[in-house]
């Protein structure tokens, strides 16, 4: 380009366009044109030819020494930790306010009532060492079977729970075995207690329960006191806790709804397969923490369980709750 | 079950586009080793984020802008390390310019090509190997570097007339060996 003369100056873009093979073929033709007039710009255009043949030859090139496998294999263990590590999670909306769903690769590790989206990192931060992503969409199935399950539309829940950030093996023992109980079915911290082999821990079995990181997936909602009181739930929110109940068709009254209405509902005995009528001897008066009670045969008979041949709970039904207040 | 989070999904891309951007950032950062973490910190970095990534993404691309931002923070720190240091040692800035490796370029024209990019400014060195040595598209490499096609274009246009000129004699003319 000879740099005195203005339409070299103005051409010269379109000139290296042309070399590099990206010129309009309207810009390709006035190039053509003028570097048949133009010996300096015919000498500049070959030599931005053979630049380009230069970077050609470079792109081709091999680089010694350059080896990605080594560093493959570090990303690959990377990889690995973060995995395993990694917690996706998404705000909902929902029947019962905004609810915080997270889930790793091994299962679901945190199901939270938010008060607001801005507690969400509060709360993610109790899953120490796990790296939090927002990532509604990986949580996106767990959220519509919540809402299925709010729907009454879903009775049971099949995700693989993480419960990796458990307070302790006691409290992980507690979650798992809350997580057994059925829908519809309601018991006693005691008996929780009983179940996993430390029968006066009652009061550790409702303080681990308080912090049960994944409510609703692992129904904590479903343990009450030995006296039928629906005693905490997720802080203050007995009335979540009494929400949840009555959508599992289990009759809570009392003043406020605060206590499970026993006199309503099937009774089984911890070593029994046969559930009874409460008027069944003298099961209406044992301590709640020997036993699981139904709000309906329905309930109790999809875990199993078959009538009591002395009471015949199928001749005698309970009269039918209303069940949604 | 849940389905385990479209890892298998990550394993191809890791698996189709893990060499290439490697040699990109080898190539840019003008060290293997920083090479070597950058391209581990990008796939690091895309974990994290590809659940977000629309169906219909262009991968390749998008992998490049993640290499080239966290190359352009290399840059910025690499540049302050070499302040810090030059203050301490009373040198001249200029004397350590990143450089490939020595071994790693056999041809001497390669090397010298090789040296005259890796002394260009940042985001004409990044928007030059990216459309000439990968052949992305100037919108993949204006999204990168966070401006216009035509501002790409622009800058490899402008690391273009740098090498011709560096190269100067050494780019053969076949016409007019001298002016």
């Amino acid at each position: 380009m000879s740099a005195a003369r203005p339409t070299c100056r103005e051409i010269e873009p379109d000139l290296i366009a042309l070399a590099t093979g990206e010129a309009e073929p309207g810009a390709a033709r006035s190039v053509e044109d003028h570097v048949a007039r133009c010996a300096p710009c015919r000498d500049e255009l070959e030599r931005y030819q053979a630049v380009e043949g230069l970077v050609a030859d470079l792109r081709g090139a091999p680089m010694p020494g350059v080896d990605p496998t080594l560093a493959r294999a570090e990303l690959e263990s990377r990889l690995a930790d973060l995995r395993s590590r990694l917690v996706s999670f998404g705000i909902f909306p929902s029947p019962l306010g905004p609810i915080l769903i997270a889930r790793s690769e091994q299962g679901v590790a945190m199901v939270e009532y938010l008060e607001s989206e801005e507690a969400a990192h509060s709360r993610l931060s109790r899953l120490a060492g796990a790296e939090a992503v927002r990532d509604p969409a990986a949580a996106e199935v767990l959220y519509g079977e919540l809402l299925d399950y709010l729907g009454s539309r879903r009775t049971r829940f099949d995700w693989p729970l993480d419960l990796r950030w458990a307070r302790s093996d006691f409290q992980r023992r507690v979650l798992e075995a809350t997580a057994r109980l059925p829908y519809g079915a309601v018991t006693s911290y005691g008996h929780i207690a009983r179940n996993i082999g430390t029968p006066t821990a009652t009061r550790a079995v409702a303080q681990a329960l308080r912090w049960n990181p994944l409510p609703i997936v692992i129904p904590c909602h479903r343990v009450v006191g030995s006296s039928g009181g629906l005693t905490g739930y997720a802080g203050d929110k007995v009335g979540l806790k009494q929400q949840l109940l009555s959508l599992e068709g289990v009759p809570v009254a009392g003043p406020g709804a605060r206590r499970i209405e026993r006199r309503a509902m099937y009774h089984l005995d911890q070593n029994e397969r046969e559930y009874c009528l409460p008027s069944c001897g003298s099961i209406s008066v044992r301590p709640l923490s020997t036993l699981t009670l139904f709000g309906s045969r329905e309930q109790a008979e999809a875990v199993g369980l078959i009538p009591c041949t002395t009471c015949r709970p199928d001749l005698h039904p309970l009269p039918r709750q209303a069940l949604h207040p | 079950m849940v389905e385990v989070m479209g890892e298998d999904a990550f394993e191809a891309l890791v698996a189709a586009h893990h060499s290439e951007i490697h040699r990109y950032l080898v190539r840019v950062s003008g060290r293997a080793s920083d090479g070597d973490d950058l391209s581990q910190e990008t796939f690091l970095r895309a974990f994290r984020a590809h659940g977000s990534l629309p169906a219909d993404a262009n991968v390749r691309a998008w992998l490049f802008a993640i290499a080239t931002n966290l190359c352009r923070n290399y840059f910025r720190s690499e540049k302050r390390r070499r302040l810090a240091h030059a203050a301490v040692r009373a040198e001249p800035i200029t004397a350590e310019l990143p450089r490939p490796d020595g071994e790693a370029l056999v041809k001497e024209t390669n090397l010298r090509v090789d040296m005259i990019v890796a002394s260009l400014p940042p985001k004409q060195r990044l928007a030059f190997t990216m459309r000439k040595l990968h052949g992305l598209d100037y919108e993949a490499i204006g999204s990168s570097l966070q401006c216009s096609a035509d501002s790409a274009r622009a800058h490899v246009f402008q690391a273009l007339r740098k090498i011709r000129r560096e190269l100067g004699d050494l780019a053969p003319s076949r016409t007019e060996p001298k002016r």
